[in-house]
This record gives C-alpha cells, sequence and structure tokens, in this order.
C-alpha cells in the first residue's frame, strides 16, 4: 500500500517533470501576450518528430532533444510573428486570438497526420536498466528529466529576477504600454520570449516523447489540458507557480493510475484545476477582459 | 417582480427645461425622507492592497452625492462594492433598507440599484432601442419561463417597454439613432445611452462613474439638468466624476477619496477648502 | 435503389444533423457568447444514449460489446433519451464551467472536457465498449412502420429534416424573443446586462442545457442512421467543423447557419469521396481536417462576422407615441 503509493509518488514526480517543462513555456507566453495559445500542444509534437527525425538519422538521442528544443522555437517563432502578428494588425481581440491558435492547432496537428501517414512511431532511446531505491524504481533518463526541471526554473527564475532581459519582460508584462515609453523594446522582448518559451516546449515534447517511448500526431494534443491546467493553476505568469502546480497534478494523476483508475487519472489531475476554479474565482476572473494584446 | 410605481415621470421636464445651466449649487430640498442607500465601512482588496479602505457614504432621496479624488483612489472599486461587481471584502450595504450586501448585481438591481460604467458599457451589437428595451425593469427577456409560458404578459411588457423606450429616447433627443449599433455611436452618444438604460429602469439609486467622460460640451450642461430632473423624483444618486465643475453644479454634498480612504466630505465649496484635499490633489 | 438515392440522402441526413447542431452553437456561441470547445461531447452523450436505449441489455463482458443503461425503449423514448442525456451532461459541465470565469479560461475548460471526455470513453470499456464503440443501433420508429434506416434513406432523411426543421423554427423563435435579446446583451456587456437586472449565469445555464439537448438529439438521430458509435466519431476536432460552419455563413444569422452548414460539412467533408484515392488511405481525411482549419483562420482574418453577418432589428417609431410638440410641460426647476 505505503510503497504503491511511494512508487505512483515517483513516477508523478516524473510525470511533474515533463508537465513542468512544457508549462514553465507556457506560462511565460500566455503571461506576456496574454494568448491562450491552444497550438502549443501542436508544437510538442513537432518538437517530438523533429526529435524522432534525428534519431532516425543516427544523430545521438541529447542532440535529438536539443534540436527538438530548437524547432519547437523556431516554430513559435514562426506562429507568433508570420501568424499572430497578421492578426494583431487586424486588431483581433484576445479570444479570437485564441481561437486562431486553435485553428492552427488543427492545420498543425492534421499536417502532421498526414504526413506521418497517421501511424505511431516507437522512439525508444535513453534507456537504461533501472535505479532501486526501496519501493521506487527510476531510470536514469527519468531522472534526468526531473534533474532538467528542476535546472530550468532555477536558470529562467534567476534570468527573470536578475538580467536586464528579464526585468524588461517582466515590466512588459505588467503595463505594456508604460515599458514600451521607457524605452523597452516589447517587441524584441516578445520575440525572445517566443523563442525560450517555443525552446522548452519543444524540449517539453522529447521529453515526453523519451518517456510513453512512442510519437504520433496527436501526442501533444493529449498533454495540453494537463499543461494549461498547470500554467491556470499556478498562476499565469509564475514559473515557480506552474512548477507547483504541475507537481500536484503529475503525483495525483500517477496515484490516481496506481490505484487502478488509470481511465481516470487525467480526469483526477483535471479535477484540481476545477476546483480550484470553483474555490480561488477571484484568481481566475476580474478584469482580465481589459488584459491587452502584446505580440 | 412588481413593477415600482414612483418613478421619474418624463412628463415633469419637457425639453423646454434645457435651460442653460443654472449656476448655482442645486438644493432641491423637501426629499430627505431617509437615505435609500447607506453604506457601512465598505472594503475592497485586490490581493491584499485595500484599494477601498473603510469607505462609509448614505444617500437620501433626491440627493445627489459626488465622489472625487485623484486616479486611483478607488472610487470605481467602491462603486463596483456597492454595484455587486466587485467583490467586497468587508462592510455593510443596504438599499431601501434592505441588507444587499452579499447579493448579486442582478438582484442588487431589481433591489432598484442601476448604474453606468467608466468604460462605456453600452451593448455593441444591439441597436439603441433594444439596448433600452432589454434593461427595462419590466424586461421580459429576463425570464425564459415567462416568454415561454405566458406569451400575452410577455407582449404587454414589450409595449410597455416601448413605451417607456420611446419617452426616454425623446427626452434625450436620441430618437434619430434608435437603428443604431451600440458601437455606432459616439462617445457621448454611449454615455447617453447607458444613463437612458438605467432610467428604464425607474431605480431607487443611481450610480454613476465619470457620466461626462467624452460629452461634448454642450451637451454637459443639459445633462446636468436631466440629472437635476431627474432626482426631484426621489432617486438617490451618486456620481463620480473629475470634472470639478460638474461637481459643483450637481451635488448636494461631496466625499473626497484618496488611497482608498476618504480624506474629506461635505459641500463642494467645504472640501475645496480643506487641506487635505489640497494635498491629495496636489501630490 | 440506386446508389444515388442512397447518396444524397445520407447527404441530406447529414445535413439534417449538422444542421441541429449549427443552430445550438449559434444560440450559444452566437447568441448569449457561450464559447462552447466541448460542443461535439454533447452530441456524443446522446448518440450513445439513444444507442444504449436501441441496443437492450448489455450481454456483459461476454458479449461482444458491453455498456451500461442497456435497454430497449420504444419510439419515441430513444430520442428523448438522447436529448435528455444532451441536456443532463450540459448541466453538469455547465454548473463548473459556466461560471464567472475569463472567456478564454471558460473556452479552454471546454475544450478540456471534450479531450479528456475522449480519453475516459476511450479507456473505460464497461461504460460504452472503450475505443471500439458500438455497433448494431436501429431505428426504432423505423421498426414500427417496418423499414430499417440504411433500407429506405429517403424515408429517414425526410425524418431527419423534419425534425430540424422543427426544431429550428422553436430556436429561430425563441432566439427572437426577449428572451433571446437578453442572451444578446448578456454576450456583448456581461457586467452591464447583470446590472441591468439579467441573471447571467441562469441564462447562460439555460442556453448551454437547450443547446446540449438539442446536441444530445442530433447525435440520436445520427446513431439511429449509421448504426454505430465510437471515439473515432467525437474527436475534439469535430467540434471545429460545426464551428467553422457558422463562422463561414454568419454568426447570429440563421440563414447564415443554413448556408454554413450546407457548405463546410458537406463540400469539405463529403464531397471529396468524390475524389480519386491519393497516397496512402486516410490522406484525405487529414487534409481535410487541415482545409477546415485553414478556412477557421481565413474566416477569422477576412470575415470574423461570415458572410451573411447578423441582421439590424430595425424600428420606426409608432404613431402612439407623443412627439415632442404634444409632450406634457409641467414646468421645471
Ligand atoms: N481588478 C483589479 N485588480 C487589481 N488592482 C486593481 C483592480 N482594479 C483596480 N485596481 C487598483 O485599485 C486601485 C483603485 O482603482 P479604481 O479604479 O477604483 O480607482 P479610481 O479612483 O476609479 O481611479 P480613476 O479616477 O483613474 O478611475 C488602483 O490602484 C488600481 O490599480
Ligand atoms: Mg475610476
Amino acid at each position: 500500500m505505503l510503497s504503491q503509493l511511494l512508487a505512483s509518488a515517483a513516477d508523478g514526480i516524473v510525470l511533474a517533470a515533463i508537465i513542468a517543462v512544457a508549462a514553465m513555456g507556457f506560462t511565460l507566453q500566455f503571461g506576456l501576450t496574454n494568448v491562450l495559445n491552444l497550438s502549443f500542444g501542436s508544437v510538442m509534437t513537432i518538437g517530438g518528430f523533429t526529435a524522432y527525425l534525428a534519431n532516425v538519422a543516427g544523430l545521438s538521442a541529447w542532440l535529438g532533444m536539443l534540436l527538438g528544443g530548437v524547432a519547437g522555437g523556431l516554430a513559435t517563432i514562426a506562429l507568433g510573428r508570420g501568424v499572430l502578428r497578421l492578426y494583431a494588425r487586424r486588431r483581433t481581440q484576445l479570444f479570437e486570438m485564441m481561437m486562431v491558435t486553435l485553428g492552427l492547432s488543427l492545420v498543425i496537428d492534421y499536417g502532421l497526420q498526414s504526413i506521418s501517414q497517421n501511424a505511431i512511431y516507437g522512439y525508444t532511446v535513453l534507456q537504461a536498466s533501472p535505479v532501486r531505491l526501496g519501493p521506487i524504481v527510476l531510470t536514469p533518463i527519468q531522472l534526468f528529466i526531473v534533474l532538467l526541471a528542476i535546472v530550468i526554473l532555477v536558470v529562467v527564475e534567476a534570468a527573470l529576477k536578475f538580467t536586464k532581459l528579464g526585468k524588461a519582460l517582466r515590466a512588459t508584462a505588467v503595463e505594456p504600454s508604460l515599458a514600451r515609453s521607457c524605452g523597452i523594446q516589447t517587441g524584441r522582448v516578445v520575440l525572445i520570449t517566443w523563442t525560450i518559451s517555443g525552446f522548452l516546449c519543444g524540449l517539453a515534447g522529447v521529453v515526453y516523447i523519451i518517456s510513453t517511448q512512442s510519437v504520433d500526431y496527436s501526442t501533444g494534443e493529449l498533454f495540453l489540458p494537463l499543461i494549461i491546467a498547470a500554467a491556470i493553476l499556478g498562476g499565469v505568469g509564475s514559473l515557480r507557480g506552474a512548477v507547483v502546480a504541475a507537481v500536484v497534478m503529475g503525483i495525483v494523476t500517477e496515484v490516481v493510475a496506481g490505484f487502478g483508475g488509470a481511465a481516470y487519472s487525467t480526469v483526477a489531475g483535471f479535477a484540481i484545476l476545477v476546483v480550484v476554479l470553483l474555490l480561488r474565482p477571484g484568481s481566475v476572473s476580474g478584469g482580465a477582459e481589459d488584459r491587452q494584446l502584446v505580440l | 417582480m412588481a413593477e415600482r410605481e414612483e418613478g421619474f415621470g418624463i412628463s415633469t421636464a419637457s425639453p423646454s427645461t434645457a435651460l442653460p445651466v443654472a449656476t448655482e449649487v442645486a438644493s432641491d430640498g423637501g426629499y430627505t425622507a431617509g437615505p435609500v442607500l447607506v453604506a457601512t465601512d465598505v472594503v475592497v482588496s485586490y490581493g491584499g492592497v485595500h484599494a477601498v479602505d473603510r469607505v462609509s457614504i448614505s444617500v437620501a432621496r433626491g440627493e445627489i452625492v459626488g465622489v472625487i479624488g485623484p486616479n486611483g483612489a478607488g472610487k470605481s472599486s467602491f462603486l463596483g462594492a456597492l454595484g455587486g461587481q466587485v467583490k467586497r471584502s468587508g462592510g455593510d450595504i443596504s438599499l431601501l433598507g434592505k441588507d444587499i450586501s452579499s447579493m448579486l448585481p442582478h438582484q442588487r438591481a431589481r433591489l432598484g440599484l442601476a448604474r453606468t460604467f467608466q468604460t462605456t458599457s453600452e451593448f455593441a451589437k444591439m441597436t439603441v432601442f433594444e439596448n433600452l428595451i432589454t434593461s427595462g425593469e419590466g424586461n421580459a427577456g429576463a425570464s425564459l419561463k415567462e416568454v415561454v409560458l405566458h406569451p400575452r404578459k410577455t407582449a404587454q411588457r414589450e409595449r410597455a417597454m416601448t413605451d417607456r423606450a420611446w419617452e426616454i429616447l425623446q427626452r434625450f433627443e436620441m430618437e434619430h439613432t434608435v437603428n443604431l449599433y451600440g458601437r455606432e455611436l459616439s462617445g457621448g452618444q454611449r454615455r447617453l445611452v447607458e444613463i437612458m438604460r438605467c432610467l428604464m429602469r425607474d431605480p431607487a439609486v443611481l450610480l454613476l462613474d465619470e457620466p461626462m467622460v467624452g460629452v461634448a460640451p454642450h451637451l454637459t450642461g443639459k445633462l446636468i439638468e436631466d440629472l437635476r430632473a431627474i432626482r426631484r423624483d426621489g432617486l438617490g444618486i451618486v456620481i463620480v466624476e473629475h470634472a470639478l465643475e460638474v461637481v459643483r453644479q450637481l451635488c448636494d454634498r461631496v466625499v473626497v477619496m484618496a488611497f482608498g480612504k476618504v480624506i474629506a466630505q461635505g459641500s463642494f465649496e467645504e472640501v475645496v477648502q480643506d487641506a487635505s484635499v489640497q494635498a491629495a490633489y496636489l501630490s | 435503389m440506386s446508389v444515388w438515392v442512397f447518396y444524397i440522402s445520407t447527404l441530406v441526413i447529414y445535413f439534417g444533423v449538422d444542421l441541429l447542431a449549427g443552430i445550438a452553437l449559434n444560440l450559444q456561441f452566437g447568441y448569449a457568447g457561450v464559447v462552447n470547445f466541448g460542443f461535439i461531447v454533447f452530441q456524443a452523450a446522446g448518440a450513445y444514449m439513444a444507442a444504449v436505449v436501441v441496443l437492450g441489455p448489455s450481454g456483459g463482458v461476454a458479449s461482444f460489446q458491453q455498456y451500461i443503461f442497456g435497454s430497449r425503449l420504444p419510439f419515441p423514448l430513444d430520442l428523448v433519451a438522447a436529448a435528455v442525456a444532451g441536456a443532463v451532461v450540459s448541466l453538469v459541465i455547465g454548473l463548473f464551467s459556466l461560471r464567472r470565469m475569463r472567456r478564454d479560461y471558460q473556452a479552454a475548460v471546454l475544450l478540456i472536457v471534450s479531450l479528456i471526455a475522449l480519453q475516459v470513453v476511450s479507456a473505460d470499456v464497461p461504460l460504452f465498449n472503450g475505443s471500439n464503440g458500438l455497433t448494431g443501433v436501429t431505428w426504432p420508429l423505423g421498426q414500427i412502420v417496418g423499414v430499417t434506416a440504411t433500407g429506405a434513406p429517403v424515408i429517414y432523411a425526410a425524418w431527419t429534416l423534419a425534425i430540424a426543421a422543427i426544431v429550428f423554427a422553436a430556436v429561430y423563435w425563441l432566439s427572437k424573443s426577449p428572451w433571446g435579446r437578453s442572451l444578446r446583451a448578456m454576450r456583448d456587456h456581461e457586467d452591464a446586462a447583470s446590472a441591468m437586472g439579467l441573471n447571467i449565469t441562469s441564462l447562460r445555464l439555460q442556453v448551454f442545457v437547450i443547446g446540449g439537448a438539442i446536441a444530445g438529439l442530433s447525435g440520436g438521430l445520427l446513431v439511429e442512421y449509421i448504426g454505430a458509435w465510437s471515439p473515432g466519431a467525437w474527436g475534439y476536432a469535430e467540434t471545429f467543423v460545426i464551428f467553422t460552419a457558422i463562422f463561414v455563413g454568419g454568426v447570429g444569422n440563421y440563414r447564415g447557419v443554413i448556408v454554413g452548414v450546407l457548405l463546410v460539412p458537406v463540400i469539405f467533408l463529403e464531397l471529396p469521396r468524390f475524389l480519386p484515392a491519393v497516397g496512402y488511405p486516410g490522406l484525405i481525411d487529414s487534409l481535410q481536417w487541415v482545409t477546415i482549419g485553414l478556412a477557421w483562420m481565413l474566416c477569422l482574418l477576412f470575415r470574423p462576422r461570415g458572410i451573411l453577418p447578423e441582421k439590424r432589428m430595425e424600428v420606426t417609431k409608432p404613431a402612439g407615441v407623443p412627439g415632442p410638440a404634444v409632450v406634457p410641460s409641467e414646468g421645471g426647476a
């Protein structure tokens, strides 16, 4: 019982780490631009497929991971600069922006479906014999993923706090017009944020498919609920919040799955979001409609 | 939903009363039989910061109370707490003797509270006419049950709303705009539509958040005149306004807010003399 | 019976079903501003419900398909059950998702509901036979008349159109009623609408449940024709076909909804069946979805209000209303 719980919790931490990497990227982007980007899951899939192709091409899995991140970053820039800008110029409202990202996700997902011939591709890399710590069994790569999430949290948090760019980003997120009049080049800030966030997104796609050992066109889409839930739960724009939320959701999901409710494990993770929405309506309602688009 | 009998009679003020603005401070007197709206120690906080800090106000029948203060003083937040749009973290509010502190906005509205918003809140994709009849106190559309089960009563209410709407449109000389969408109006016209919408409800208390912003100067005088006409029917008005000249002409009493607190209140002349008010405005 | 009769009838049936869905979604989105990104879930609820009350008692694990609520309800209880299922699921989901919440969060939550419901139904086999779905659904009304849905597709098409027409008339009337006007007020400015005495929460829930019932009904009609229902039929993207249809046609305009429902599902999803098979099987399906996504994005870019925008309700001053000259004047200040 207890050992089952511990084992599930350990799995939960690994899942949490994956959610966290993606959710940090998501929250960074959402906090700044205020666009709830529903194509985030599709970009994750792009990252996953890139790593898969790199593997097929004979590159090392580590390089594949890096390339997956880069692909995510490039894709996000292309979407942000190429597509969303187009709509922003037509004064599309924030809410309609979200709908645009949804259309994008349909295009990307089913584009990938047609290219990938709607097949599931196995991706078994970096699998080594597991390490045993009492009831907890983890593979080295799982440990690596957890470590990666922690490193990203620390590095990005520090960058936000101490670098000039980080300060500019925070200023832009709070009050874009004021930031602009203070001489901050908000366009550049947004571009860099898209890049970082896209990189994290692609990276998350890779670590996710390493952990599930397969990739197909709907990989990211099915993971998206967890990301959005973690980002909203943690408070939009807060990296630490996203990580804490990811840990809660990851553990709950795996514990429910570990105790036999595999079909309902995602529901359990999502139920937390619902509870929070019910208990803390203040955190999600209010003058949000006045938020402005930052692109 | 019983229709309230008293209400602002359109007929009491004909367009001929839209005279050049009177310069004396309004004091029509005789309407102070008990407060219609009492707020005690209202607190609003946004994530720990008190935007409104124990503000109290009492509005009598026929009284116009001005709320002034520098930007960010918490005036709109206070009105929001009164109207129910903003969550209040302390204090009590009563309307016509009933405690409305924890009521939802529409419940307060049905008890006789009407309000406008700082950023105009016209229904943008509805015509001016629809804006009005949807807002009426007797709007049958508030209840699906009534629309489906009592078509006759619904039709009756629609007719009543229609007549009322035409009266008010005429009163504000807005008949030419009936078929325009809210989004097609000018800023001033939007303000007027908001106020007309409130009057469709025959409210007991009217809360106005900067109603003069965007209204053409020559209409400001008329609006002041209109508000005075309205209050003669025993309506209590709370008005947040930056234009001190308007406040001077219109308000019986002025409450000055700064940093969420009431720093002075009294007649217009009294508060502008007040040292702390001058300090607040200069800082 | 010629293949053509069968084909055209099938198109008409799809049109009727999609029209029902389009009406429901237009009421929710076009009139009330509720962005129901989980719409397909309610259609699926109706379809599953109709299936299990038509299929008869479940044989349990032993049989080739297992499901809950197995029974054999006579017409018209099968369709009533489908509508009720849509309404009940809407009520439950609406109760938590329609709270005062940012509109984008609300939409995201409903999308998430759609994704998760699909996962759950696919994984929980005892519920509705998991990802294999249910088959063998028949048409109770047809049994009374002595035909099967696929045997007499023309009759089924007429039946579907009749139901769609009745629902269309009812919803049309409702949305032009004062209640529909209140919905539009809520859509345009929530705070102002509630400050004008409208109970936003209840209006939104009403429109959600009514839409859910219609969606459920459409699901029931669909499953009694095609005879089978599985998670493959209600992926989250299906919702966006209907959204695209009302975007293309015109948000808040019923003629537009008809046009959109004719154009989008029929042209994008049905006509390509005539194309010669290219690539691997399934390629055309994928490309259809890409097209839907592109159409959706282009609509948002060029014609956010659709081909036929919402109609303005013009009024003229009635003769009975006194003009300025006859206003009783009692003298002012
Ligand atoms: N939704 C909100 N969340 C957080 N803080 C808020 C919110 N709304 C207002 N505030 C803060 O509360 C304070 C009071 O705001 P409020 O709008 O009530 O002021 P105001 O007196 O109406 O100002 P103005 O004259 O500019 O309209 C301000 O500091 C504002 O930044
Ligand atoms: Mg204000």
